[in-house]
């Protein structure tokens, strides 16, 4: 059968490529997410550190696991593992008990997105699936304070911020999608009012627009579904709880959005450049 | 913006522009040129007595594409074109259209006719070195299959080429005859789609523009750079003459069971007969010196309807349908692109009476000890154009006809040039490192890379999945397979693969169906 023996010989054109890849991704991610860890301990939050050792030991091993299962072992070469962990580790709250996290870790790394097909293939961000799931199964211990959002100060506020200059000057994505995300919520957040806490709401955006939304996987595939979908992310997260925006706010819309990716993308896609000239010619002349 | 003539002292206009090139004397101080570029229209304006106005911004797309290393001044350190001793044996390919018209046995010399063309699409063969006729049989070529070649074996010492004489009143020559001199002449597009230029001409009937292509893209590859530097006014009176060879009503010739150089339907031959209007001289804009050099040899031969205009050094602008695409969305019947070293062959086709039998082509890339541009004979194998430039420091990763990003890789260094062959690359380990590909994280980069604007990311993916139908439905049909979607993806997926894969498997799935 023909079918069956797709082997794609790397003898085509293009012979050189871009220095971009996974890795460099990823780890450049982790590079603008350092300020913040070191900030946390400096400022008296670090046990934040905890959280981050068992997020970092039980994601490696469920990669690993998973990798055995499935028989690849990309997210460990990649550093995709190191990177989930931390940034899970930063959204759960300071003093979570360790079996709460491995639980999060579990069904983020493994169910959310192994599962699901691993890399690239996940619809649903997994990160934020789980940290919905446990606000689900563990109110109590979920609404604990969290480094971001409870106890932030203007320190861990710079730091996000740096780590977003970091993390723009890589110009791994496309800078205009956090931007749009913070304008948004700031104006949402002047027309409607209502914040108590300045700070927290600061750093909470500022976190999801450099974090969350750096991954692509998720994210339309196309500019303008990629400015939709930030756009409508933002709105739907500035009013989805009643206490204004908050990481769990984020998660909720960030999610929905995520559902509607597939139609985004079949809506908004490019128009290729002949179609776009044969309907000029037929229709605008 | 004020425009040079109410510019009182004549002097140049200054934009707040990123780079500005310090005043250059050019043909003995006549002329004082500046080169501004502008961020969005990159383009030339250059002040002196009567002024060359200042051209209306034309409207055009944003320029898509990636900003490659060039890595071409290696091989223009060594910048006077050569031609190599002749070597021991050569191939040449004889074209689908043509019939061989010497025997085995047969003593050749350089120039003469070896194959007759074959019906009026057909065009002539011309050997490219002096010598014995040895075999005519199928021997491997450099786009990885057999085709019919002859092989002429050096015989005796070479003689020098005497030099050639200008035909007399060439520049009175009608239009129909010089389509037959192209085609008694062998002359064919030097660009690798190698298209007899008298067949291209009659497709392109009623076309009102000429555009002179001198881009190339392309790292390391400079052929075209030099030629036009050593002979801007052979080119230029080419150009000439393919203008004047588009008012030649065609005549229809049966390609392949279609009809082609018909005139369309929808121009008349009495329009036709005018001939173009314009020659555009295209160049990249980080070729300055280019520039002025055309400039002022257009300038000083007073032609009214030639211009110099300049794309963004990014690939692939500067390829034939990228040019189209920029300076004539949706009407891109209305030009014709011909490669400035076709114009060159045509001048001295038409002008000299020599036949086509030799073409410019950068031997580079960094195993190479001596790269450089040079004349090259048709037919002459890889091997011995490295050697011509004094062999590789080292052994070659990959050898390679044409640029890295477009080209096709060598199995053996023993295949010919061939007519489409615009360089010759060895190039090490370093450079063509294979990557491991892993999945689409869907970053969106090759959507923003691509100058069709297809989105490579779901065709690839929907050719993963042999949904070749959906691959279909997302544009595949219309890849230019310039390879940049591959270049800048972050999980080094086999995309061109991928998009060759559903393209054969959709027009397959379209036949069937
Ligand atoms: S899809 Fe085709 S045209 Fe577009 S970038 Fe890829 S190779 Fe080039
Ligand atoms: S560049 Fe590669 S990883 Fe990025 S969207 Fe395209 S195919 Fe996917």
């Amino acid at each position: 059968m023909a079918e069956a023996t797709l082997s794609y010989k790397r003898v085509l054109p293009p012979h050189i490529h871009s220095t971009a890849s996974l890795a460099k991704r990823n780890w450049g991610q982790l590079i603008a997410l350092a300020p913040l860890f070191v900030t946390a301990c400096l400022t008296g939050h670090a046990e934040i550190l905890r959280v981050l050792l068992i997020c970092l030991v039980s994601a490696v091993a469920f990669e690993f696991l998973a990798g055995k299962l499935f028989h690849k072992k990309e997210s460990l070469r990649n550093g995709e593992a190191v990177l989930a962990a931390a940034l899970f580790s930063l959204l759960m709250p300071s003093r979570c008990p360790s079996e709460v996290v491995i639980l999060g870790v579990f069904s983020a790394v493994f169910a959310a997105k192994e599962l699901f097909g691993g890399t690239g293939n996940y619809l649903l961000h997994p990160l934020l699936l789980a940290r919905v799931f446990l606000q689900l199964c563990f109110p109590k211990v979920m609404s604990e304070p969290m480094l971001l959002a409870g106890d932030g100060n203007i320190w861990v506020l710079a730091a996000i911020g740096l780590g977003g200059i970091i993390f723009l000057k890589q110009k791994q994505g496309y800078w205009k999608t956090p931007i749009l995300f913070m304008a948004t919520c700031f104006i949402c957040e002047a027309l409607l009012g209502g914040q108590a806490m300045p700070l927290t709401f600061f750093s909470a955006v500022l976190f999801t627009a450099f974090f969350l939304l750096a991954d692509p996987v998720t994210l339309p595939l196309t500019r303008r579904g990629t400015m939709l979908f930030v756009l409508c992310a933002a709105l739907l997260s500035s009013r989805l709880s009643s206490e204004g925006f908050s990481i769990q706010g984020v998660g909720y819309a960030i999610l929905l959005m995520n559902l509607l990716t597939p139609w985004l993308e079949v809506w908004l896609k490019p128009t290729p450049y002949k179609t776009k000239n044969q309907f000029k010619a037929t229709y605008l002349s | 913006m004020p425009s040079p003539k109410n510019n009182p002292k004549g002097r140049i206009l200054v934009q707040t522009v990123p780079t500005l090139i310090p005043f250059t004397e050019v043909e003995s101080g006549v002329f004082q040129v500046a080169m501004i570029l502008s961020n969005k229209n990159h383009r030339v304006t250059m002040t002196a007595q009567g002024a060359i106005p200042e051209k209306k911004k034309r409207p055009g797309r944003k320029a898509i594409g990636i900003r490659l290393e060039r890595k071409k001044d290696a091989s223009l350190l060594n910048w006077n074109l050569k031609r190599p001793y002749p070597p021991e044996k050569i191939h040449i390919p004889i074209p689908v259209a043509a019939e061989p018209c010497v025997r085995v046995g047969d003593i050749v010399q350089t120039g003469q006719k070896i194959a007759e063309p074959k019906g009026p699409g057909g065009v002539s063969l011309h050997a490219s070195m002096p010598g014995v006729v040895e075999r005519i049989e199928n021997f491997p070529d450099a786009v990885g299959r057999k085709s019919l070649m002859i092989e002429i074996r050096k015989h005796g010492e070479p003689k020098p080429i005497p030099a050639a004489e200008a035909r007399k009143g060439w520049t009175e020559i009608p239009a129909e005859e010089l389509l037959r001199i192209f085609q008694y002449s062998g002359l064919v597009t030097t660009d690798p789609r190698m298209e007899p230029v008298h067949v291209k001409l009659g497709r392109h009937a009623g076309a009102r523009t000429i555009i002179i292509n001198g881009c190339e893209p392309e790292p390391y590859i400079t052929g075209e750079q030099v030629l036009t530097l050593s002979h801007p006014v052979e080119i230029l009176k080419g150009a000439e003459l393919l203008k004047k060879a588009l008012g030649a009503v065609p005549t229809p010739i049966n390609f392949r069971g279609s009809e082609m150089g018909a005139v369309p339907a929808t121009v008349d031959p009495q329009k036709i007969k005018i001939g173009a209007e314009k020659i555009i001289f295209a160049l990249e804009n980080s070729n300055l010196e280019m520039m002025e050099l055309i400039k002022s040899k257009i300038y000083f031969l007073k032609w009214e309807h030639a211009e110099v205009r300049s794309v963004p050094a990014l690939y692939p602008q500067g390829l034939e349908s990228t040019l189209l695409q920029a300076w004539f969305p949706g009407e891109e019947e209305k030009a014709v692109v011909f490669p400035a070293s076709t114009a060159f062959a045509a001048y001295e086709a038409v002008a000299l009476g020599k036949s086509f039998y030799e073409k410019v082509v950068t031997v580079g890339g960094e195993c190479v000890v001596e790269p450089r541009s040079l004349w090259l004979p048709i037919g002459i194998s890889f091997h011995d154009a490295i050697q011509a430039c004094k062999g590789v420091m080292r052994e070659p990763q990959k050898i390679l006809m044409g640029g890295p990003m477009a080209g096709t890789v060598q199995a053996t260094s023993e295949v010919p040039v061939m007519v489409g062959t615009t360089a010759i690359l060895a190039l090490p380990k370093e450079v063509v490192k294979d990557a491991i590909a892993e999945p689409c994280i869907r970053c969106n980069l090759c959507v923003d890379h691509c100058p069709v604007s297809l989105s490579p990311a779901m065709i690839t993916l929907a050719a993963d999945q042999k949904e070749f139908a959906t691959a279909e439905e997302w544009g595949v049909s219309e890849c230019i397979e310039c390879g940049n979607c591959a270049y800048v993806c972050p999980s080094k997926r086999p995309m061109l693969e991928l998009i060759r894969l559903a393209r054969s498997r959709g027009e397959a799935a379209v036949g069937h169906g």
